[in-house]
């Protein structure tokens, strides 16, 4: 691990680093904490921040793409978005980690070596081993370790998305269902057609029943994140591990076993992110439930009502 | 595109409306629900500044005629023209469906609906509630749009609610808006589906108020009540419809002061009118 050619390169920080065992005090953790390794560990922070701003729009992609298969009139499309929700919400989210990215390179790879290595005719499969020719491998063995890096990672992010898909369509379904269909109706009895009908009433109106859901759904992917290690991306589990661990005086920077502080660290990373997001989503509960007729929605508007009024009608 | 097909259809309705055709004609409606037969054969012509009142207990049938006027409902036979052009069908299984969506949203456009629980779109303010359709279906202007709607509500008496939502106002309130979102699509008839039906009797007035100023200024309407009274005082037309048939009908003076089929007496001396 840890060649040349990765997307980060790390840089000498301070001059007074040249000779570690010279210095102590400030100094030393400050030349410590600046270390390639602890440069890459920061970098892994920015792979998870990552992960999860790519995951969540594939995730709201493939929500309404299972949601609107399930509400499909079309019976081969509605059972497909059934199949999906219901197989990827019953599987063990690890085991669909697994499962997704080894899955997909070996249908990457042997496409590619169906398509562009006709000539070999031995089978791919021999005994335990997955054999594919040169040219058909995902990265070539020639690319730069980076690619390779990135490759996994994009797989990672797929593997994300396919899971917490399936759980977004299922709270997108469920809120689509949820809008009164009274609020529908009265749209098409204004002339409107059933596009300008999901993109007026429906959809603006589904949010307030959604977001409770999809906020859940945010938080438990944020919390997710540590699966990549699973994946042998080089997060900041694995960093944490690494650099926590007991250095012996082999190591320029020998210390004890410091594994508590940097997982400290990661706790604190990970409430101050979940922290940050539970007041995002209280804001946009508050935006999408302005005026609805929903407990939610009454606490919303108590503050720009003109005059408190209690609604006289029979509802 | 929308906008252009309607203005068309308006200046021919004008010159169909002083040949005389009706605005609304509903020729023999049957409607059931499965077994249930709801609707069994049902005529009715509104001309315009006609104001028909459709009256009959529960289950009569005369909301599902209602709303089988601007197609909420597909009856299973029987021919619905709005200004002399009548809907097309198409089969659909063993039921039929209109055939020409455009059509449809056409007549609905040109059919403004009140609802008995108002319905007024959540997630909009009050005004915002008044323009979407003009501004969505008609491509009106916004900007023209939000004049022409707040003076709307100026008319009905909640000028000053514009930017409130809708939960935030009173039952008769939310009627009252109601029916200028119904005004603002410039309508050529309304239909109103029991609008004091879900108020308490206080707010009943307010809503009644305005109703009755739309009949002054010779709007054409259908109204399906339960309000003896105001049926009595607006409707020029009154239907009684029993068991999916037009039991009586005639002028308010005939029907509640010299009603002829014992039902209707029944219903009337019920109804404490």
């Amino acid at each position: 691990m840890g060649g040349t050619n990765r997307p980060f390169h790390p840089v000498l920080m301070f001059e007074f680093c040249a000779d570690p065992k010279a210095i102590d005090g400030l100094k030393w953790m400050a030349c410590y904490l600046t270390t390639p390794k602890h440069q890459q560990f920061y970098f892994s922070f920015l792979i998870v921040l990552a992960l999860i701003a790519g995951t969540a729009p594939l995730v709201m992609l493939l929500g309404f793409c299972g949601a609107f298969m399930r509400r499909s009139a079309i019976l081969p499309i509605k059972w497909l978005g059934h199949i999906y929700t219901s197989m990827v919400r019953g599987v063990p989210d690890i085991v669909f980690f697994l499962f997704v990215p080894i899955a997909m390179d070996q249908a990457f790879e042997y496409t590619r070596h169906r398509i562009l290595c006709p000539e070999v005719t031995e089978p791919v499969y021999r005994g335990n081993d997955f054999v594919v020719c040169t040219a058909a491998k995902l990265p070539l063995s020639s690319s730069p370790q980076w690619v390779h890096e990135t490759y996994g990672f994009i797989l990672a992010m797929i593997a994300f998305a396919v899971v917490f898909g399936a759980f977004a369509a299922n709270t997108i379904d469920g809120a689509l269902r949820a809008v009164p269909k009274a609020q529908l109706e009265t749209a098409r009895a204004y002339g409107m057609s059933e596009r300008q009908t999901f993109w007026r009433i429906h959809l603006p109106q589904m949010w307030t029943f959604a977001l409770p859901g999809l906020s859940n759904l945010w938080m438990v992917l944020v919390k997710s994140t540590p699966l990549l290690f699973l994946l042998g991306i080089e997060d900041i589990v694995y960093w944490a591990r690494e650099l926590g661990g007991t250095k012996t005086s082999f190591f320029e920077y020998p210390h004890p076993d410091w594994r508590a502080w940097y997982f400290l660290s990661l706790l604190i990373f990970y409430l101050l992110l979940t922290w940050v997001s539970e007041k995002a989503f209280a804001a946009l509960t508050r935006r999408v439930s302005r005026g609805m007729a929903t407990q939610g929605g009454k606490d919303a508007t108590a503050g720009n009502a003109a005059e408190p009024e209690i609604a006289g009608a029979r509802l | 595109m929308d906008s252009l097909t309607i203005s068309d259809t308006q200046n021919n309705n004008n010159n169909a409306n002083m040949s005389g055709v009706p605005v609304i004609e509903l020729r023999d409606i049957h409607k059931s629900y499965g077994t249930l037969k709801v609707i069994k054969g049902v005529d009715l012509a509104a001309r315009s500044g006609d104001v028909i009142a459709l009256i009959g207990s529960s289950g009569s049938g005369k909301s599902t005629l209602l709303r089988c006027t601007n197609l909420l409902e597909i009856p299973q036979q029987g021919d619905i023209l709005i200004d002399g052009e009548a809907v097309r069908w198409k089969a659909h299984h063993d039921e039929r469906q209109p055939a020409d969506a455009v059509q449809v949203r056409r007549i609905r456009t040109n059919l403004s609906m009140v609802f008995q629980q108002f319905n007024l779109w959540g997630h909009l303010t009050i005004l915002q509630n008044v323009i979407e359709a003009p501004v969505t279906v008609l491509g009106r202007d916004p900007a023209e749009a939000a004049r022409f709607g707040q003076s709307l509500l100026e008319k009905v008496g909640i000028g000053d609610k514009s930017d409130n939502y809708p939960s935030q106002l009173s039952g008769g309130q939310q009627q009252r808006a109601a029916i200028a979102r119904a005004l603002a699509m410039e309508p050529e008839a309304m239909l109103f589906d029991e609008p004091t039906s879900a108020l308490d009797p206080e707010l009943q007035g307010e809503v009644v108020q305005v109703i009755k100023d739309l009949a002054i200024d010779g709007r054409t309407m259908i109204i399906v009540t339960h309000d003896m009274k105001m049926a009595a005082d607006v409707a020029n037309h009154v239907i009684f419809l029993h068991q999916g048939v037009i039991e009586e009908e005639g002028s308010p003076d005939q029907l509640f002061k010299k009603p002829k089929s014992t039902r209707l007496r029944q219903f009337l001396s019920s109804t404490g009118a």
